[in-house]
């Protein structure tokens, strides 16, 4: 399994979204660290979207719509279903969050975005199906909007969530 | 915290900023006994998506050593390799430690497969630099700049910056980021160095430069 260019490849730079009902687009999040992907799908709409959220709170930042997850979380949700997807039946995954310095306290913003996310969701009724959170190694991801495919590339492999 | 600095007060930061590179580039060509051309550093003040173009674009597989900045201004110091230039400079730190019989052989075809000892004369080599570009810059201050311990990382660039940009951009959408290359003409070994100063701790080397009110 590769992750591959698709004709409609869609990146979601840091702090950033995107989003899209092309059967063909791959929307993809490159190097995550301790910044936190989440990603959207509704399998009936066939509607994916997958934001680059990069801290657990903060004030609306218009050039970045989703930086902070308290602020960016609903303008993300919104935007997936004014695109067509029906929350409730959307499946939701998450992954980051990890930790990749040691050194200086560790700058432990990963695993508190890994708990302001889940906390986020969790407020509004919503759960993650499926997550790749924490640990050390830095993450590529890529969501398929025609199937819902969900991988995760780090430099050692690359998994289907 | 939006400090503005105008066009000779920008100069000045430039200028000291130069002259702390240019020490770091001496310091890691006289640890590899070779000579280290120090391209012009970049100063400027940018987005975070900025700078993971300058290094090279968020997947790019690097060598990073890093060093967390303290004391009287804070912030991240990143130098940055490709694997291959990696291997290549560990291979000169360690032939002028180790007789030829001693140098570890590369057992594996794997590129981001080091040897405990490589990744140890990296780690060393990352640290005599930005040491020496901090030493230079404690010059202009009152109060001492210490360097944490070093850790060398091997991820996607992406990965290893944005731990540091996410401590930088909490309370502001840009950074100041400084930005060099050293180069070893005959064997091209080309390193980036990377300093990202916090920017509640910017006003002290800005008042300490006197690039403020200039």
């Amino acid at each position: 399994m590769t992750v591959t260019e698709s004709p409609s490849l869609l990146v979601a730079g840091i702090g950033e979204m995107v989003i899209s009902s092309d059967p063909r687009a791959h929307l993809v999040a490159y190097g995550l660290g301790s910044c936190i992907a989440l990603a959207v799908w509704d399998p009936r709409a066939r509607v994916g979207g997958l934001a680059h959220f990069m801290l657990p709170s903060g004030p609306a930042s218009p050039g970045s719509p989703v930086k902070f997850i308290d602020t960016g979380l609903d303008t993300f949700l919104d935007a997936v279903a004014a695109k067509g997807a029906l929350l409730g039946r959307c499946s939701i995954k998450a992954a980051g969050a990890a930790a990749m310095l040691t050194v200086g306290g560790g700058l432990a913003i990963g695993k508190r975005n890994a708990e302001s996310m889940s906390n986020a969701l969790a407020a509004r009724n919503l759960a993650l199906v499926a997550t790749s959170l924490g640990g050390n190694a830095g993450r590529t991801v890529q969501l398929e909007v025609g199937d819902g495919r969900f991988l995760i590339k780090s430099l050692s492999s690359v998994t289907e969530l | 915290m939006t400090l503005t600095l105008s066009e000779a007060g920008q100069s000045v930061v430039a200028g000291t900023f130069g002259r702390a590179m240019k020490k770091a580039g001496e310091a890691l060509g006289s640890m590899s006994g070779q000579v280290i051309e120090v391209q012009t550093p970049m100063l400027q003040r940018c987005s975070a998506s900025d700078v993971l173009a300058m290094a090279g674009g968020p997947e790019s597989i690097v060598l990073a050593v890093y060093v967390g900045i303290t004391g009287s201004l804070q912030g991240h110091a990143l130098l940055l390799f490709s694997p291959a230039d990696a291997h290549r400079l560990a291979q000169i730190l360690l032939a002028g430690l180790l007789g030829p019989g001693e140098l570890p052989m590369k057992s594996t075809a794997d590129p981001l497969a080091y040897d405990e000892l490589e990744l140890s004369a990296l780690q060393e080599a990352g640290n005599v630099t930005i040491s020496a570009f901090l030493n230079e810059l404690g010059m202009h201050l009152h109060e001492p700049v210490q360097p944490t311990p070093p850790q060398v990382v091997i991820e996607m660039a992406g990965a290893v910056l944005d731990a540091v940009l996410l401590d930088l951009v909490s309370d502001a959408d840009q950074v100041l980021a400084a930005k060099t290359t050293f180069s070893e003409g005959g064997r091209a070994i080309d390193g980036t160095l990377f300093v990202l100063p916090r920017a509640d701790s910017l006003r002290v080397l800005l008042d300490a430069l006197g690039a403020i009110g200039i």
